[in-house]
């Protein structure tokens, strides 16, 4: 019974540390959507497959949130027509790339000069080689089957045809029709419905990875994790595990990690920052509303690779 | 309320979760007022989820077995927030004393130095009981304990969880061979959970 009750306290304490930054991540989304008609810049970004998660990840910098926080703006992102490698490059590399989470991986660890730097440019690169691994499946087995529709939405016709939109008009002159869509601004009350719609499905997913990350937290002795802290492979291995199960917002982890940098190798430390960030139990469940079953399977064994990858290279250079 | 969240969060992030309330009850009060106009049905599921969490968080406050958390962690601190050797001895909380201890291996250097700590009795399987705090950097999936084993009396029944103040001398101990820091107390004193029981 106390285990539960302790449970039940770790529960909250992850749901409430969390919550702000979903608020501010669908409040971000909220406003991009009302200042930003549909379709100007969004669609003018470039689509080439290298350029664009370079430009998706930089945005992260715009728009700073935590991991739960970005998956909404994603999520317009995407459903505005940007090109799917923004899209990608965003929601990878913006939970690491923006100033509250460099700052405060600053503030953990202001004397490891490797890992201030390891850590963007690792979350860089893992975003442009993850949105290049996606972008080889086709959209439709790639997008949860709701954006898929909204994303479809404002696309052009030469693109997707009004069978595959499902929606349209028929016998219209469609220039006409596309700039008259443009012109109509949301009004504050659309706009808050929408919000408030999002920000309470993303709770629900939230809570579910919460209440699962804390479950696991509870009954699973972390002494088990940490005893293999020592070896180079293994080390690495015990680290990612630990960040996908412990699911804290990319904005606090540094200080997590410093609770255990000094008994665990410098790749595993780097591990933990790169991959809580990507893919954890609680983002699992938000990723749902973005991507296909497949698609998640597919970012959770690639991110895991990658990291493992990038542990194991700084083990061998700095150990 | 926010005693609830003393026990869940580092004090920091109060202000943060506070305001985030505030925005989150002034829309639901605008939502509310403007239900009848209301076009879009939201999803039965999500409502309910949300509703239930937030009645079950509302009227279940937690109550975390402290013991039972930090039994579960390693015992690997985070950086002290002020140096603490400066300190004299009566003045220096217990966590500032763990952090102490670990930074100077000598045991006989602190030996005969008065303590004033306070803590909660932690329990680990098959040791004896210690005085811990708790110190958490974001929230309570971070806490760390920090601990000092006790000379406890032969009347002395601590029970886990317990919250205890202790006044006495550090002394020294040989156990399995080593050489290790032990408080000798001289008065314990049963005291009501403080308001901050997390510390940073």
């Amino acid at each position: 019974m106390t285990r539960f009750a302790t449970g039940w306290a770790i529960f909250q304490g992850l749901l409430i540390e969390a919550l702000p930054f979903l608020l501010l991540g669908v409040s971000i989304a909220g406003l991009a959507r009302w200042l930003v008609p549909q379709s100007t810049w969004i669609k003018r970004l470039p689509r080439h497959p290298l350029l664009a998660p370079v430009v998706g990840a930089l945005l992260g910098f715009a728009l700073p949130a935590c991991e739960c926080g970005n998956v909404p703006v994603a999520r317009r992102l995407l459903a505005s027509g940007a090109p799917l490698g923004t899209g990608f490059g965003f929601l990878f590399a913006a939970p690491v790339l923006n100033p509250i989470v460099l700052a405060s991986t600053w503030a953990a660890f202001p004397d490891k000069t490797w890992l201030l730097w390891g850590r963007p440019i690792g979350a860089f690169l893992i975003a442009i080689a993850l949105s290049a691994l996606l972008g080889l499946l086709p959209e439709s087995r790639l997008l949860a089957s709701a954006l898929l529709e909204e994303r479809r939405l404002s696309q052009p016709l030469s693109r997707v045809g009004l069978l595959e939109r499902r929606s349209g008009l028929v016998g219209v002159d469609f220039n006409a029709s596309e700039r008259r869509l443009e012109e109509v601004p949301l009004r504050p009350a659309e706009l808050l419905q929408h919000s408030t719609r999002e920000f309470l499905s993303l709770l629900t997913l939230l809570v579910f990875g919460c209440a699962l990350a804390a479950a696991v937290q509870t009954w699973l002795p972390r002494s088990w994790l940490l005893a293999l802290g020592s070896g180079p492979t293994v080390s690495v291995l015990a680290l990612m595990l630990l960040a996908l199960v412990v699911s804290v917002c990319s904005s606090v982890d540094a200080f997590l990690a410093l609770g255990f940098a000094a008994q665990v190798t410098p790749g595993a430390l780097l591990a933990f920052l790169l991959l809580g960030p990507v893919v954890d139990l609680k983002l699992a469940g938000l990723f749902t509303v973005l991507l296909s079953t497949r698609a998640i399977a597919i970012t959770a064994v690639a991110a895991s690779l990658l990291v493992l990858l990038i542990g194991q290279w700084v083990n061998l250079v700095l150990l | 309320m926010s005693a609830r969240l003393d026990l869940l969060l580092n004090a920091v992030f109060h202000p943060v979760v506070a305001i985030a309330g505030v925005v989150l009850m002034v829309l639901g009060a605008i939502q509310l007022r403007s239900a009848p106009r209301l076009k879009t049905p939201l999803t039965p599921l999500s409502w309910l989820v949300s509703v239930a969490v937030a009645l079950l968080v509302l009227l279940f406050p937690p109550s975390p077995s402290f013991s039972d958390l930090a039994a579960n962690r390693s015992e690997i601190l985070p950086e002290a927030p002020r140096l603490s050797f400066f300190l004299p001895p009566e003045q220096r909380t217990l966590t500032e004393w763990v952090r102490l201890l670990r930074s100077q291996p000598d045991p006989d250097l602190h030996a005969g130095d008065p303590v004033r700590i306070s803590g909660f009795v932690l329990q680990r399987p098959g040791m004896q009981p210690q005085l811990a705090r708790l110190t958490v950097r974001c929230c309570l999936a971070d806490a760390t304990p920090a601990g000092l084993p006790i000379e406890w009396p032969a009347n002395a029944d601590p029970k886990p969880d317990e919250w205890l103040s202790i006044e006495g001398t550090m002394t020294t101990q040989t156990k399995d061979g080593l050489l290790i820091n032990v408080v000798k107390p001289r008065t314990i004193q049963s005291i009501p959970r403080p308001e901050r029981p997390l510390e940073p």
